[in-house]
């Protein structure tokens, strides 16, 4: 297995799995097959295992009805708190701290409403979407992207549409290490994000985009641990 | 129940007992059907025969022919033994006095 050919088969085996790709190649060079074949062998295998996680629900409801639904709401929220953090400190740096007052419980219900919406998306699609993950990242970036194409107002104001992913991503940290919520937390948490998007659903945002919010919350609870079960 | 293919993986291993591999299950399968057999074929169906239990694989020792890499080594299980003996009767039991198999000549009358 030398030449050209060969690093290309050996570049195209990056894709399997390590233990997978020794056996692979092995098999390969035992066989002393043409590199045209080794090539289609090793693609071959690539595209069966990208595509075996596709015949679950799994990845198409993380990618179709929480990844790209939930990042352009969650995209709206994060605008609107960046926003609303400016009124409260222009209210307080010129009006007084009366008015600033006023703004403030409602700021941080949004700024709770943001960090919990994609703290529990990020849960679930960890959870949820493993092996496709990176679909699910692909998903998510198109409205991003779309967003900052369309609004380039300066790099800060952009940046103000992405404060979802701090969350979002320690959410996927969580949801990739398998951790399960208390069920009776879980529950709580469902109830909150169903609650906050009931609000944007009644306002005129169709039932898609308000699921994007709700289902991943109920996931948790239904998928949580009861009190007697431990930790994971 | 089986599939043709599971079948004639689980056949090929029993068969090459403890030299059952991939390269050499791979062989057994071409050289018994004719017909070309892709790895990506062979190391799906081989998960997902160990998923049901019916075989177990592991990685093996790595020789220089295979330039140092290890081979993923299969063993038939108990289970997948019986599963394969079923799938044999049945189409044993189903071909019972059909002209291909009554004509030891081969050819369809």
């Amino acid at each position: 297995m030398t030449g050209v050919g060969w690093r290309c088969v050996e570049a195209a085996a990056s894709l399997l799995e390590e233990r997978e790709r020794e056996a692979v190649l092995g098999d390969l060079a035992e066989a002393e097959e043409s590199v045209w074949r080794g090539m289609a062998d090793v693609v071959g295998l690539a595209i069966r295992r990208q595509a075996a996680p596709w015949r679950s629900w799994r990845p198409w409801a993380a990618g179709f009805a929480l990844a790209w639904p939930g990042s352009l709401f969650l995209m709206g929220l994060s605008l609107s708190v960046s926003h609303g953090i400016r009124r409260w400190m222009d209210a307080a740096f010129s009006s007084g701290a009366s008015s600033s007052a006023q703004d403030l419980p409602i700021l941080l219900l949004h700024i709770l409403l943001l960090t919990a919406g994609a703290w529990t998306a990020g849960v679930v699609l960890g959870a949820v979407s493993r092996r496709t993950l990176w679909v699910s990242i692909f998903l998510c970036c198109l409205p991003c992207t779309y967003c900052m194409a369309e609004f380039p107002s300066g790099v800060l104001q952009s940046l103000c549409l992405f404060l979802f992913l701090v969350p979002a991503f320690w959410g996927v940290r969580l949801g990739l290490r398998g951790v399960r919520l208390r069920r009776d937390f879980a529950v709580i948490l469902a109830v909150g994000l169903t609650l906050a998007a009931l609000p944007v659903w009644r306002s005129g945002a169709s039932l898609f985009w308000s699921a994007a919010m709700i289902w991943p919350g109920w996931y948790l609870a239904a998928s949580g641990r009861s009190r007697s079960e431990k930790h994971i | 129940m089986l599939g043709e293919f599971e079948y004639l993986i689980l056949t090929a291993a029993a068969g090459l007992g403890d030299k059952a591999y991939g390269a050499a299950i791979r062989e057994e399968i071409e050289a018994a059907t004719g017909r070309k057999c892709s790895l990506g074929a062979l190391y799906t169906t081989l998960d997902r025969l160990e998923g049901k239990g019916l075989l177990e694989t592991w990685m093996g020792e790595a020789t220089a022919k295979r330039g140092g890499r290890s081979k993923r080594m299969v063993r038939v299980t108990g289970d997948g033994a019986k599963a394969a003996k079923g799938f044999y009767d049945s189409v044993m039991r189903i071909s019972r006095g059909v002209a291909w198999v009554a004509d030891k000549s081969g050819g369809a009358r």
